[in-house]
């Protein structure tokens, strides 16, 4: 059976603009002194484990302490006005996930 | 646009095989002409903007839109609905990001209400969620490319569905209103009668539901209520399907869409207690508070659809935080 071998040209499927930009935030140069937010996300484990980071950041620093916050779901954003609430009272955030 | 020049039909297949450009099952080469045909029957330029999603800054247009329709097999009549599906999911309430990561494994579905589908001969009968109609198929087929070749969502890349489901590929259905007592779903909605709306869900598999209990709607839908439990509380909508053989006594009996929705709302709940007792409610005071699968009635979308024999219904549930999202179809002249 014959098979058809005639030149092709195809357009690609994906996007072809440039990854929108991002950048980190800017880091403290120590966190000794330093308020720390623990933002969960409401899976099982994340204030265990947030728990367990700040705990560990405590023994390497000599931090002011740590507030913690649970955005109520994995599925969605945290508030913004929550965010901004929070962010008055923290110097430094981490946002984690546990199973 | 990136072009791709190749010897022939299969070295084109092998390299949106190679590439992860596929499904998994072959493509239709995305040639300038097909591409071009697609927007030429929508009336629309390559880059026209579909919408803009904001977690990944992912500017939906056109022109992409219609490179991964052609790739799913459509024909240019099937595009005003591929375009309008694909704005409704880039809506921020939809939140496609996140259901496009999670393990939970969420696809999009494509529900179309209006006479433009059976113009299009897509199929609200026999199989209508299975196989054997193209306009299905390939409209389902194209929107979940676009999720995957533009959007990103690859599986194991960004795509972590633990199971996933036959509808990753390809899940796109039509309100039957040939069997239907009750105005379409668009006219409810307030487009009238002769107007053709998309409603985009991100779900999981749907669920068949046997129905039990004689002809009383208010006896059979019972039986869904309690399936519907499966789901747990806090679901953020529900797509209900009825068969026409559960639709003929629906109607008889005099029921609308809304008292359906409103019934199952009503029944499928439990208290407080019970949910915490089946471990799908953390700590909460009042214990006998009756909650329900979903918050309002009007978070169960009830359509009418499927082959006449059989009295079954098909839920099928959301994902997390996503909320459903309509658009138009804008059907050329």
């Amino acid at each position: 059976m014959a098979t058809q071998t005639t030149p092709i040209v195809t357009l690609d499927p994906r996007d072809d603009a440039p990854p929108a930009p991002s950048r980190l935030a800017q880091r403290p140069a120590t966190l000794d002194g330093k308020v720390i937010g623990l933002f969960a996300n409401n899976k099982p484990h994340s204030e265990d484990l947030l728990r367990r980071v700040a705990a560990i950041i405590g023994e390497r620093y000599d931090i002011a302490g740590a507030v913690e916050h649970n955005k109520g779901g994995w599925q969605w954003p945290a508030r913004i006005e929550d965010l901004q609430r929070t962010a008055s009272s923290i110097d430094v955030a981490i946002h984690a996930t546990a199973e | 646009m990136t072009t791709h020049s190749f010897a022939d039909w299969n070295d084109a297949q092998e390299y949106y095989f190679a590439n992860g450009l596929t499904d998994g099952l072959p493509i239709v080469p995305p040639t300038p002409e097909r591409v071009q045909a697609m927007l030429d029957y929508a009336g629309v330029d390559a880059d026209h903007h579909l919408g803009t999603e904001i977690i990944r800054q992912k500017r939906f247009t056109a022109g992409k839109a219609a490179v991964n329709a052609v790739m799913a097999g459509c024909l240019p009549e099937h595009f005003p609905v591929v375009i309008a599906s694909l704005a409704a999911i880039s809506e921020r309430g939809f939140n496609l990001h996140a259901s496009s990561t999670s393990t939970n494994g969420a696809t999009v579905l494509t529900v179309v209400s209006g006479p433009y589908a059976d113009a299009i001969g897509m199929n609200a009968g026999v199989e209508m969620m299975g196989n054997g109609a193209r306009a299905n198929a390939a409209i389902g087929r194209a929107i979940n490319l676009f999720k995957s070749n533009f959007y990103g969502s690859v599986p194991v890349v960004m795509d972590n569905s633990t199971f996933g489901h036959a509808g990753k590929i390809t899940f796109c259905f039509p309100e039957n209103l040939a069997i239907s007592p009750w105005p379409s779903l668009a006219s409810e909605l307030g487009y009238g009668d002769r107007a053709t709306i998309v409603k985009a869900f991100a779900t999981l598999a749907p669920l068949q539901v046997t129905l039990h209990g004689g002809r009383d709607p208010a006896d059979f839908l019972t039986t869904v209520a309690h399936a519907m439990l499966a789901f747990g509380p806090g679901m953020p909508e529900v797509i209900c399907v009825i068969s026409p053989e559960a639709m003929q006594h629906i109607g008889a009996a005099g029921w609308t869409r809304q008292r359906v929705a409103e019934f199952l709302h009503d029944k499928a709940r439990l208290p407080v207690s019970e949910w915490m007792r089946w471990k799908r409610m953390g700590h909460e005071l009042d214990h006998d508070r009756m909650v329900p699968v979903v918050p309002e009635a009007d978070r169960i979308t009830v359509l009418p659809g499927g082959g006449m024999a059989g009295a079954f219904i098909s839920l099928i549930s959301t994902w997390g935080s996503s909320r459903s999202a309509i658009r138009q179809v804008d059907v050329p002249n």
